[in-house]
């Protein structure tokens, strides 16, 4: 037990915990003062922080490997509540992406995601020697396909555009060719006109306003206008926690998810934006690095998937805030209010934190320190960055 | 587990048994690439551009909300409140409160409960969203009634509240109409020229009489609510206040109890007529002072104001006499021989005639092109000088001495000069009084005729204008100055109405002064022999205006009988207004006036008798007897 502990992937683990502060920071100067205790929306997101990491090193001590049989009836169950969710969730905010159980609410969609990194990592691992034919490509883009086409009916098109990203990083890695992957990059640059045409009003209204926010400034792109007022008002070092007339006001609308990295923006300024940057590469950074050092391939494929989810969802979220992205209604993961975001992700960290801690005897941890201690190109005889 | 049955390689030399390290490397470096461009947008946004977003964080949460001053008011010369500012219940809009989806449902609610037309309702809404942040108001009083059930319906109701808002009330409006006008919203077009000049849709605006005409001085100046307010419009707190600039009060020169006589004096007159219009003026001939200015029939201010019946409404402008127009400042009628004063001063001027001069009148004068020119009285006068032709007011030595006679070879006046002289009498232009919608009349030159009626000028034109008829147009506000500057001594005064403005504390803010438009060309000795014809017209036995003597006072005055194409009567004749104007005491005068009756017969028998009564009364300060009791009475029907 010490032994593994002693395996805890520390950096992982401070930058979550770094991002879960951020997140319980933000919330408490919005939420509500009269609400005591676990009322709090801050209060909760911390006490759910802190068991999911209490979770995630529970989950250290367990070989991750065990996901390999329960990859297709997670998928299976996870496919399954997308199709309960569509007929019977509860209808909110002009979608339907919610079961609300009493004072829970499952969103299967955030969970779905994980079932997915699985899935891909399961089968592309299982197929690690024919990953190059069209055949594994176009299977897996069928695993991908059906709970990302669920979700874009919710309607929800920024989590289906995630399951893209996935699966696109997945199977690059995986070794599929690369015009496999380059096509349907091509085919969707081609059908974009049709898919204009075919769009949802509100789909055409965000490119539009993404395009220039200015156009509406009270209608549509008021949210991404506020967003970067706040932002840009920070300066250096912000207003102060608390502080800034665009978030206690109100004029940031849905500061506590979507906008939540505005919110510090104003009131923690560069340093506040630039750590939570910092904190957010490093994580994906150490993602990729567990992958690297993963066993096996199915270790590989689950860190990179989660790499990919981590680094798609922060890059498309900030990059909205900050008015290089399209508003796509995705949340910023471990900071943004959401609790199965929270949860999932901390799972997902779980996960990393087991691919860490089960990386192999020392034969691999001496070429793994040998790596960190000397210059990359040493890694090995297939040389690295430097060829 | 049995995928992993498969043995994991261990070997570190050997190739590793996972694959892809390459392609991870380079999501890795696109990762980074791709967070590294997020900084340095954050770099522009926080550092570079902070200064833009920090102003654009302050405009956002600063809202500025105007603070409408309380309207001036308005005094009579001894100080009595004409107007008031009456609180009552207005229906205001938060615009930023009305969500648009139920703007439809909403306004038509508010039409049933405040009574007002849905697509004002629309329009005011239109208007209120170009200023989001700033209440509007929808309706400017309602009932208590209504006030109540929107304030019970607030649900149904979002952004519509009821405050007190404050509406004109005229203590005096049934007699100060035309004087005071009324105010009322901003016409629809007039919106966006009001709106340049800081003055907002939903205001009351003076739209008539002083109201208008003193409008910027009686609104006062806004001041200014700066508010922390959240996005939803909310205040939070006050950031600054300017307080308003509260409009001045106008200080009238007239006094209500003598212009509400002279209007009843005139209206006991008309009253024996069928349909009877006219019009008073009396001013102070040394001060140009208006005493009192009736046109008659009038409107009560407060009908507006009020909201009137639309019945009342309808009857207001569908009668043929035009209640709704001041006829004493923008009515146009010819003057008849009332005029003829000024005829006779140029004529005098220039040497025309000499003041003994006799002219022969038989009653008709026949130009060689065969048109004839009638006398009013058909056996003529005979011989008369300059103070006889005015007294019996004889039309032959009239057009003798403008337009000549090419009998006797007189050479008369020409119409050009006899147009000097008109001018400079004060006619052809506005009088400049403190009122909206004054007409300027028409002096007729034979360049006016040419070009407006493409007709060569004749001897006749001149004829006719010098007796104040044919093309000739005045206001009687303009007779009423031009006997005004001859009984003060050849000044022509701007008729004053407004004494004084007075700032908030009741301190004078501005005295207007009495102002001379302009010197009668006459000399003295000429003045005194104008005098002298209009004082025996009054109190010769041979002169017109007998009917116009006062038990009290002298006066001096003239009649006229203008006459306008209509339809004749039974003997043949056209259509008159009835004119007399004058001044009293003939010595010193106080007072200079002029009564229009129209087509109200001779100004001997319809205008005289009501100039008598307003100088009896204005002597005395009693009501003289109502007039079919006076021993000299004619019924109107009875001419000559």
């Amino acid at each position: 037990m010490l032994l593994r502990l002693a395996r805890i992937e520390w950096a992982t683990v401070i930058s979550t915990i770094a991002l879960v502060a951020f997140g319980v920071l933000m919330l408490s100067t919005t939420a509500d003062p009269d609400t005591r205790g676990l009322e709090n929306q801050a209060v909760q997101k911390a006490v759910l922080g802190t068991l999911g990491l209490a979770l995630a090193f529970a989950m250290a001590q367990i070989d991750y490997r065990g996901l390999h049989g329960l990859a297709a009836p997670v998928y299976l169950l996870g496919v399954v509540a997308l199709v309960l969710v569509l007929l019977v969730g509860d209808f909110d905010l002009g979608a339907r992406r919610w079961f609300e159980l009493g004072p829970i609410v499952i969103q299967p969609s955030e969970f779905m995601k994980l079932a997915a990194i699985v899935a891909f990592a399961k089968y592309l691992s299982d197929r690690s020697d024919s990953t190059r034919s069209l055949r594994t490509v176009m299977v897996s883009l069928g695993i991908m396909l059906i709970p990302a086409s669920l979700i874009f009916l919710q309607p929800d098109l920024g989590t289906a555009l995630i399951f893209g990203a996935i699966w696109m990083a997945t199977i690059f890695v995986a070794g599929a060719r690369w015009w496999h992957l380059l096509t349907p990059v091509v085919i969707a640059l081609a059908a974009f006109p049709f898919a204009w045409f075919f769009a949802q009003d509100y789909m055409r209204q965000r490119f539009v306003t993404f395009l220039d926010p200015g156009s509406d400034p009270l209608g549509a792109g008021y949210n991404v206008l506020q967003a970067r007022i706040s932002i840009g008002s920070g300066g250096w070092l912000g207003h102060g926690l608390g502080q800034g007339s665009q978030s206690q006001l109100e004029f940031l609308r849905v500061r506590d998810t979507d906008f939540i990295f505005a919110m510090l923006g104003e009131q923690l300024g560069l340093a506040g934006t630039i750590g939570l940057l910092a904190f957010f590469t490093l994580l994906t950074v150490q993602a990729l690095v567990i992958g690297l050092r993963a066993r096996d391939m199915f270790g590989r494929l689950l860190a990179i998937g989660i790499a990919a989810m981590l680094f798609t969802q922060s890059f498309v979220n900030i990059g909205m805030n900050v008015g290089l992205m399209p508003v796509t209604g995705i949340t910023l993961p471990l900071v943004s209010l959401g609790k199965n975001s929270l949860l999932v992700t901390l799972l997902s960290v779980g996960i990393l934190l087991s691919i860490h801690s089960h990386r192999g005897a020392a034969p691999f941890r001496q070429q793994s320190m040998h790596v960190v201690r000397g210059s990359l190109p040493a890694a090995g005889p297939r040389g690295g960055l430097g060829r | 587990m049995e995928t992993h049955a498969r043995p994991v390689a261990r070997t570190g030399a050997g190739q590793p048994r996972v694959s892809g390290t390459r392609r991870a490397l380079l999501l890795g470096g696109a990762a980074l690439a791709g967070n590294t461009a997020l900084a340095a947008r954050l770099w522009q946004l926080q550092v570079v551009e902070s200064d833009t977003y920090r102003e654009q964080a302050a405009h956002n949460r600063a809202r500025t909300r105007p603070i409408q001053p309380l309207r001036g008011l308005v005094y009579d010369r001894n100080r009595e409140p004409l107007v008031a500012n009456a609180p009552v219940f207005g229906v205001w809009l938060a615009p930023t409160d009305l969500p648009p989806e139920r703007e439809g449902p909403v306004l038509a609610n508010l039409a049933v409960l405040t009574g007002e037309r849905l697509e004002d309702l629309r329009f005011k809404l239109s208007q209120a969203r170009l200023a989001p942040d700033t209440p509007a108001r929808l309706a400017r009083a309602v009932p208590r009634e209504s006030a109540l059930t929107i304030e019970e319906r607030r649900q149904d109701l979002p952004g519509i509240s009821v405050r007190t808002s404050t509406r004109r009330e005229y203590s005096h409006g049934d007699i100060l109409g035309h004087i005071l006008g009324f105010t009322g919203p901003i016409p629809a077009e007039e919106v966006e020229a009001y709106r340049r000049q800081g003055v907002r849709f939903d205001e009351d605006i003076g739209l008539a009489g002083v109201e208008r005409s003193l409008q910027i001085r009686l609104r006062g100046r806004d001041g200014e609510q700066r508010l922390e307010t959240d996005a939803f419009g909310r205040a939070l707190h006050e950031l600054s206040f300017t307080p308003p600039q509260v409009g001045q009060h106008a200080v009238l020169t007239l006094a209500v109890n003598e212009q509400q006589a002279i209007r009843e004096i005139l209206a006991r007159h008309l009253a024996l007529r069928e349909r009877g219009a006219g019009a008073a003026v009396v001013l102070r001939p040394n001060t140009g002072d208006i005493v009192a200015l009736v046109s008659l029939p009038d409107y009560d201010s407060n009908i507006f104001t009020r909201g009137a019946s639309s019945e009342s409404f309808a009857l207001l402008v569908s009668d043929p006499r035009r209640p709704l127009i001041n006829h004493a400042i923008s009515g146009l009628y010819p003057p008849g021989s009332t005029y003829k004063v000024i005829a006779a001063s140029g004529a005098l001027e220039a040497g025309v005639v000499l003041p003994q001069s006799k002219i022969h009148c038989d009653g008709r004068l026949i130009l060689p092109d065969g048109w004839a020119f009638d006398d009013w009285l058909p056996q003529g006068h005979g011989l008369v000088d300059l103070e006889r032709a005015i007294a019996e007011s004889c039309n032959i030595y009239f057009y003798n001495v403008s337009g000549g006679n090419p009998y006797t070879r007189l050479q008369g006046l020409g119409n050009r000069r006899l147009a000097e002289f008109e001018r400079s009498f004060g006619f052809g232009q506005r009088t400049g009084i403190d009122l909206p919608g004054e007409a300027s009349g028409l002096v007729p030159t034979s360049e006016w005729k040419n070009k407006n009626l493409q007709q060569p000028w004749v001897t006749g034109d001149t004829y006719h204008a010098a007796i104040g008829q044919g093309l000739v147009q005045v206001t009687p506000l303009q007779i009423a100055g031009m006997y005004a500057a001859i009984g003060n001594g050849g000044r022509v005064m701007r008729p004053r109405l407004i004494d004084r403005m007075l700032d908030q504390h009741g301190n004078v803010a501005e005295r207007i002064p009495p102002q001379v438009r302009g010197v009668l060309p006459i000399s003295d000795t000429n003045l005194r022999l104008l005098q002298a014809g209009l004082y025996r017209a009054v109190n010769e036995p041979q002169g017109t205006g007998p009917r116009a003597r006062s038990a009290h006072t002298v006066v001096a005055g003239k009649t006229g009988t203008a006459e306008y194409s209509g339809a004749r009567d039974t003997e043949g004749r056209l259509p008159s207004h009835a004119w007399f104007a004058g001044y009293a005491p003939a010595e010193q005068p106080e007072y200079a006036f002029a009564v229009l009756v129209r087509d109200g017969g001779e100004g001997a028998f319809a205008a005289a008798p009501i100039a008598r009564d307003i100088v009896d009364y204005l002597v005395t300060g009693d009501m003289p007897p109502l007039p079919q009791d006076r021993p000299d009475f004619i019924s109107p029907d009875r001419r000559l």
